[in-house]
């Protein structure tokens, strides 16, 4: 009993499953629920508590039969499992950014307190870090880059020479056309444009007056990111495989959607004068959480879980502080007030570090 | 349209309408409209017996469907690439092109001042180069055919040459709304090419490859390259100008306000025109009516590039050196003197690596060195944010604003252009950059405020050329497929 209620209260945090696709994400997140509970009510004792009783009994007296009390030790009916039921029935556990039916990849989930970590990754925008690869036509594929940018990045498969109703390839067939004047360059061309005219859209919902010299340096520096709701913005897209009619795109994005993404495979093919459907779309990457972090199938166990909660938890926390002191930092811009010295923006990167240390031990 | 529709229905015959007419009709409408029900009630009895079930179609069947579908073709696997010609900004004088902007052909539409985004202009043959002047514009095409050049805007002064009007055959128009042609003097309209236009406040240069260059427009200040006659009156005028009194090809021309730069292929600079900020760079700050040979520090030096637009020119030689004469009121040459202007050409010894292209704006000027990054200096407004307006040092904007990220390290500037006080950049991929001060639109970002940093212009294709007016522009772009 014991030991299924330390392990139920030490259940707290975020972790990542991976979602295959061909099943929806909310019975993604009863099965993991279905699971841990049973795993949690198996580390239960099966013990039931014994009683004190004294019953009344008939024993052989000096005048016969005689009603006299014996001390009898019975279970405890009321605290057997069987009548009680399972300690656990139910565990908070919530979805973080869903994926549709059709996608898979990396699902972030939250359990007990951490579901109020999940609505600040859902507001969190982060700082971006740079590294790199050259995209190489032909059988050659790249690696996608896992950049830590904003919001989260997928690799998208898509098929040229077809339309359908719902951009993928188990729609019903709309068109067929030709696709064989498709070359890398350009489809390199069209990328480029998409990436364009997105990183555009990207300044003009950033709600930042153009004029200030504030502008100007986060425009420089890459930093003007949508704090409010936005329509889906594509912050980076490259080809990382391109073997015509199979293509493969990698794609950041923020506040997108699966079918927004199949969207644009359908336009790509529209602008290169020809159709194309979506055939895969797989989230690499949601915020903090990248492949890696993701739990498949067959590690869906409480250890496993427990595990993962422990390895992204300082992740998580340093991540989420400084991209909340970044929010602050903007807010401050947005009421016109001057910009935050860089020396201020190390401060308060140093009270993070220190304030985790301390965290870490309240919290375990 | 009921009548003759059904057999049975009955015919309008030859009989003369009269007021019995009228009932006639309601009640021909009448009996049509219940011949028309009962046909479609005996119609539907008829299909149900023929109409089957929809059944869901097995993957089978969805397949074999699919496979028998048609291949649309939209095009073909060697398809070239078009060539467009996109254009913005101011359209009262014309210069865009679109006569539907200032005389609009249908009543739905409104006459337009400012066209504040890219604008297709359907032109005849593929052009080659454009230069936009103060209100008017110049297309050229390397056809052989008679019609080799077009111009549309202002005609005050026959910068266009001279467009016959077709109300009165003895004038000329003073606005062209379209790329009308424009008749040069040719010796072989057959053969010659034109290599390049150039337009200035109100007159335009034409490079041919054979027959030397051809100059039109105001020449009170001699820009055209022929004596100034006292009293002439320019508009309606018929006159075009030959020049071909150079030592070797012309290979470069550039109109400035008031004056003419010529580059030979030697790489000697000559010029004439207005002199009064020094811009002919002759050593005096007189007119001069004929083109002359250049000297200073561009002696010997073999020029590969000459910017100017306004009052300031900048030459770039084969050696990345820059040199810089004319206007200095806007610090464009404080680096070097404290004059403010210089009438013989400098050399600018700035540390920034060799140049590779230059552009002169009104105030300001623009370079973009071998590794394609971007230097301004001068005045106004440079692309570093509002709080760096004048500086008389280059100063490097950054590549990031040129598109340069992680996705696409090899970004790279290749071609500035100014205005009078914009400026547009090219980078590798064919993008367009504006940034400056947006005089009625002619940044073409969509909105009417100054743009203090680069700012993309969508446009619908790769940018291969781009040409700076005042307040309009033109570009020259190939579509993506």
């Amino acid at each position: 009993m014991a030991a299924g209620r330390a392990a139920r209260t030490r259940l707290n945090g975020l972790f990542a499953v991976y979602k295959p696709p061909g099943v929806a994400s909310i019975r993604v997140r009863d099965t993991l629920e279905t699971l841990l509970l049973k795993e949690l009510n198996s580390l239960e004792q099966p013990t039931v508590p014994q009683q004190v009783r004294f019953l009344p009994t008939t024993v052989e007296g000096n005048a016969g039969k005689e009603l006299t009390l014996t001390v009898t030790q019975l279970p405890v009916l009321a605290a057997h499992p069987l009548v009680k039921g399972p300690e656990f029935t139910h565990l908070k556990i919530g979805a973080g950014h869903r994926l549709d039916t059709k996608s898979s990849g990396v699902f972030v989930l939250g359990v007990g307190h951490g579901n109020k970590l999940l609505t600040d990754m859902y507001n969190a925008h982060l700082t971006r870090v740079c590294s790199g690869t050259e995209p190489v036509w032909g059988l050659l594929c790249v690696t996608p880059i896992l950049t830590r940018n904003q919001g989260q990045a997928y690799t998208v498969r898509g098929l040229f020479g077809k339309a359908t109703d719902d951009f993928s390839d188990t729609g019903r067939l709309i068109e067929k056309t030709t696709f064989d004047h498709i070359t890398g360059d350009k489809l390199e061309r069209i990328l480029a444009v998409i990436q364009g005219t997105n990183h555009k859209a990207l300044l003009m919902y950033s709600n930042i007056d153009l004029k200030t010299q504030e502008a100007y340096e986060l425009a420089v520096e890459g930093l003007i990111r949508p704090m409010e709701k936005t329509p889906p913005l594509i912050t980076a897209i490259r080809c990382l495989q391109f073997a015509p009619p199979e293509f493969q795109l990698e794609i950041q994005c923020v506040h997108e959607t699966q079918q927004y993404l199949r969207k644009i495979v359908h336009e790509i093919g529209l602008e290169l004068k020809s159709t194309a459907v979506c055939t895969q779309v797989r989230r690499i990457r949601d915020g903090f959480f990248t492949l890696d972090n993701a739990l498949p199938r067959t590690h869906w166990n409480l250890q496993n879980i427990r595990n993962s909660i422990k390895d992204s938890k300082i992740k998580v926390k340093v991540g989420l502080q400084r991209s909340l002191s970044h929010q602050a930092r903007s807010g401050k811009r947005h009421t016109d007030m001057d910009q935050v010295a860089e020396s201020e923006l190390h401060s308060t990167e140093g009270t993070s570090a220190s304030d985790l240390t301390q965290n870490e031990i309240t919290t375990c | 349209m009921l009548f003759g529709f059904f057999p049975g229905a009955p015919k309008f015959g030859h009989g003369p309408f009269k007021s019995q007419a009228s009932r006639d009709l309601a009640g021909l409408e009448r009996g049509c409209r219940k011949a028309l029900a009962s046909a479609v009630m005996a119609a539907a009895r008829l299909s149900r017996g023929f109409a089957k079930v929809a059944k869901t179609r097995s993957s089978r069947e969805v397949k074999e469907a699919e496979d028998s579908a048609p291949v649309f073709q939209y095009v073909g696997e060697r398809s070239k690439r078009k060539d467009r010609v996109f254009v913005w900004g101011f359209c009262h004088a014309g210069a865009l092109g679109i006569p539907s902007f200032v005389k609009p052909d249908a009543s739905w539409k409104k006459r337009r001042r400012i066209q504040p985004t890219p604008y297709r202009l359907d032109t005849a043959e593929k052009i080659s180069s454009a230069a936009c002047g103060y209100g008017f514009t110049l297309i050229s095409s390397k056809t052989t055919d008679i019609t080799k050049v077009w111009g549309m805007g202002l005609n005050k002064d026959s910068q266009l040459g001279f467009q016959r009007s077709r109300k009165d055959q003895t004038k000329g128009y003073e606005y062209v709304l379209e790329p009308s042609p424009i008749p040069l003097p040719l010796d072989t309209p057959q053969e010659t090419r034109i290599l390049q236009v150039s337009c200035g406040r109100a007159h335009s240069l034409i490079l041919t490859d054979k027959e030397g260059v051809f100059s039109m427009g105001n020449n009170s200040y001699g820009q055209c390259g022929r004596k100034v006659t006292e009293g002439e009156i320019y508009s309606e005028s018929h006159l075009i100008h030959r020049l071909q009194k150079f030592k070797g090809r012309v290979a470069q021309i550039v109109c400035g306000q008031d004056h003419s730069l010529f580059r030979t292929e030697r790489g000697e600079v000559y010029s004439c025109g207005w002199g009064a900020d020094g811009q002919t760079g002759l050593g005096h700050y007189n007119i001069t009516s004929v083109p002359t040979k250049l000297g200073g520090d561009i002696a010997g030096v073999n020029i590969v590039h000459v910017a100017t637009y306004g009052d300031s020119c900048l030459a770039v030689s084969d050696e990345g050196d820059l040199f810089g004469w004319g206007n200095s009121e806007y610090l464009q040459l404080a680096s070097i003197t404290e004059t403010t202007q210089v009438n013989v050409p400098r050399h600018l010894p700035f540390k920034i690596g060799k140049i590779k292209d230059a552009a002169c704006g009104g105030t300001g000027n623009a370079v973009v060195n071998e590794e394609g990054n971007v230097f301004v200096w001068g005045y106004g407004i440079l692309g570093k944010g509002p709080n760096l307006m004048e500086t008389a040092t280059p100063e490097m904007i950054p590549p990031t604003l040129f598109g340069l990220s992680d996705f696409s390290p090899d970004t790279r500037v290749s071609r500035i252009c100014c205005g009078l006080s914009q400026f547009a950049a090219l980078n590798n991929r064919g993008e367009l950059f504006m940034w400056g001060k947006n005089i009625r639109g002619s940044l073409g970002i969509g909105r009417m405020e100054d743009q203090y940093f680069p700012w993309r212009v969508t446009i619908p294709g790769e940018v291969v050329d781009v040409a700076c007016g005042v307040d309009h522009m033109v570009t020259l772009v190939k579509s993506f497929i």
